[in-house]
């Protein structure tokens, strides 16, 4: 449908066919910067050394592929679909009823998510555990196909800004920039903004869509992860009219990089600098804007699975990896410096993800919660404030 | 570059205006001495330094470039605090973006810096068989406003590096006594302040 095969046997072809890049001895001694493909079609340019970490992270994938051929082997084809565990809609940890089995289940399976889902399983896994397929599974079989057909021809300010938006999303792609996938793009984007016209469009689901895009089978399982993400994963009001939600989820990062890097937190503030300043795009585009896309989407494994406290984890890992340098910065530039060079050399998830989960103090989502219910009023009063004030200025007009 | 005994300003600029004006290709015409025809969307904001060398001192720019759609204007005020300066750009062939413009200019007047540097820009001159918004008018707003004006096009480079260098002269002017923004640099920055904040 829609030609996805071709989006899907694209990612497929790249892991199999993609020969192992040997760089020269020359090269190495030279540190050349390359250009290559990674393993979801993306350029990316990085020394030497980047390009072994990358061959490094193909072999460890091929490794974690054989791990869950073998529990699919053991345990049955659809092993994972028993422990409820994840339950985001829910937000309960786990059902009362569940059997032991399945309680050692869960805990594989979590273990097992943080080390990465083998992305030909990926549209499979996050599709069944992110609760994208039960939230398909409650409205007419022809839902999207409907929906799309009924708002092709439709003229919005959503819809301006999305076809403004499609050939600036990872312009080069080899399918995103094609007329195949900006198509694809387009009814994602266009569909969910009829689907909830609060939220419409906004400036920053264009990579998320993408991206999902390229990892789902079709289409229009790309279209419910985009829903199960905005409407169950993530905090609500992330995207609408004044991004309450984002700026929530600001402050609360901010309040747990006080309590988790007490050092950078201050030193940081120090110079001035506020981490939103970089944090709001990391927490808008997912990370996909900032880091790899494996990396990307690794830590999308764990989102769809542990819920939106991970992005928590994975922001504060990455100030934690840089506190001793970022502690010998005087100046906002320097900072920002290192934070972008970090994100985008971070080819190798598991750097990242030893840190977020093993470095970082765990946190439950509960925890989660009562910060944001703690930081929600001051964020209204202070968006309610600036609201006011704009109106009032528009009666000065007259 | 930086002449010795020259007194150094890092000074926070900050871009706002109406998404499409043209905020990102003036800045990217600046720094790059280029103009592209397709610009990926901002996301907050983009970061950019600049060095800017007068006779009477060298001023570092940090340079943040605000983005997007009207929601994004809800984390503005994260970009424009501590600023030393703030470009507010329209775009000539729109009386929309300059009636944005204006709201914007209030909105900077509330947030407290006295000194700080504004201009406004009505950007895309090389449209003028479009323009909508004439110059005398802008002018006039920009004097009762306390601030300065420029027409410029960030396509034919026209005024890009005047509004910068105007910008830098004025900053230079007020300078010091240090106000907010505003960081001179004399001597290595201070050790005890960088201890502070280590255990
Ligand atoms: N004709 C003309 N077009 C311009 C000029 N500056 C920007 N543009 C175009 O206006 C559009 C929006 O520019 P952009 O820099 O992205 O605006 P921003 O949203 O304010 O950052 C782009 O298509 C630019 O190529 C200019 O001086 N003249
Ligand atoms: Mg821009």
């Amino acid at each position: 449908m829609y030609g996805t095969q071709s989006k899907r046997d694209l990612a497929l072809e790249l892991q199999a066919q993609v020969p192992f890049l040997r760089p020269s001895i020359h090269a190495r001694r030279a540190n050349i910067t390359v250009k290559f493909q990674d393993l979801y079609g993306f350029t990316v340019e990085g020394n030497v050394d980047d390009v072994n970490v990358l061959n490094e992270v193909r072999e460890k994938v091929r490794e974690q592929g054989r791990v869950w051929w073998a529990l699919e082997a053991s345990k049955g084809a659809n092993w994972y679909l028993q422990p409820q565990i994840s339950s985001i809609s829910e937000g309960i940890a786990l059902k009362s009823s569940l059997k032991l089995s399945n309680f050692a289940n869960a805990i594989t399976l979590k273990k097992l998510i943080r080390k990465g889902i083998p992305p030909v399983l990926r549209p499979k896994v996050w599709f069944s555990l992110s609760g994208a397929a039960k939230k398909k599974s409650t409205v007419p079989e022809s839902y999207y196909d409907d929906l799309i057909k009924a708002v092709e021809d439709k003229v919005t300010p959503a819809t301006k800004q999305i076809d403004h938006d499609l050939p600036r999303t990872f312009p080069g792609h080899p399918w995103l920039d094609t007329p195949e996938g900006h198509a694809a793009l387009r009814r994602v984007l266009v569909g969910y903004s009829f689907r909830d016209s609060d939220v419409g469009y906004c400036q920053g689901l264009n990579y998320v869509a993408a991206l999902l895009l390229l990892v789902m089978k079709t289409e229009e399982d790309a279209f419910w992860m985009l829903a199960v993400l905005l409407e169950n994963v993530l905090v609500s009001d992330c995207y609408t009219n004044n991004l309450s939600g984002c700026h929530v989820e600001q402050r609360v990062f901010k309040d747990l990089l006080v309590k988790q890097c007490p050092r950078i937190a201050s030193h940081l503030e120090a110079l001035e600098f506020d981490v939103s300043l970089v944090a709001t795009e990391w927490f808008l585009c997912l990370f996909s804007k900032s880091l790899p896309s494996e990396t990307t989407l690794r830590v999308w494994d764990v989102l769809f699975y542990e819920g939106a406290k991970v992005l928590f984890h994975v922001a504060l890992a990455i100030f934690k990896m840089k506190e001793e340098e970022l502690l010998l910065t005087h100046h906002v530039g320097d900072v920002i410096n290192i934070l972008q060079k970090t994100t985008h050399h971070l080819f190798d998830p598991d750097e990242l993800l030893t840190v977020a989960f093993d470095k970082v103090g765990s946190m439950t989502t509960n925890a989660i919660s009562k910060h944001r219910k703690k930081q929600e009023p001051a964020v209204m009063a202070e968006l309610d404030q600036r609201l006011r004030r704009l109106n009032s200025l528009r009666v000065d007009d007259k | 570059m930086a002449r010795p005994g020259n007194k150094i300003i890092q000074a926070k600029l900050v871009l706002l205006g109406d998404m499409g004006t043209g905020k990102t290709s003036l800045v990217l015409r600046f720094i790059k001495g280029q103009f592209y025809d397709h610009q990926e969307p901002t996301i907050g904001a983009a970061f950019f330094t600049q060095i800017l060398s007068l006779t009477e001192a060298t001023v570092k720019f940090d340079i943040w470039d605000t983005a997007g759609q009207e929601r994004y204007h809800s984390l503005a005020p994260m970009y424009y605090r501590g600023a030393a300066a703030a470009v507010v750009v329209y775009d000539i062939s729109s009386t929309d973006t300059f009636n944005r413009a204006k709201k914007w200019v209030q909105e900077l007047h509330r947030q407290g810096n006295q000194n700080l540097v504004m201009a406004l820009v009505g950007n895309k001159s090389d449209l003028n068989s479009h323009r909508e918004v004439e110059a005398e008018e802008a002018e006039q707003f920009a004097q009762e406003s306390g601030m300065f004006y420029m027409e410029t096009s960030a396509k034919t480079a026209q005024n890009i590096n005047e509004l910068f260098y105007e910008i830098a002269k004025r900053l230079a002017r007020i300078s010091p006594p240090r106000s907010s923004g505003i960081t001179l640099n004399h001597e290595t920055p201070d050790k005890r302040r960088r201890f502070c904040c280590i255990g």
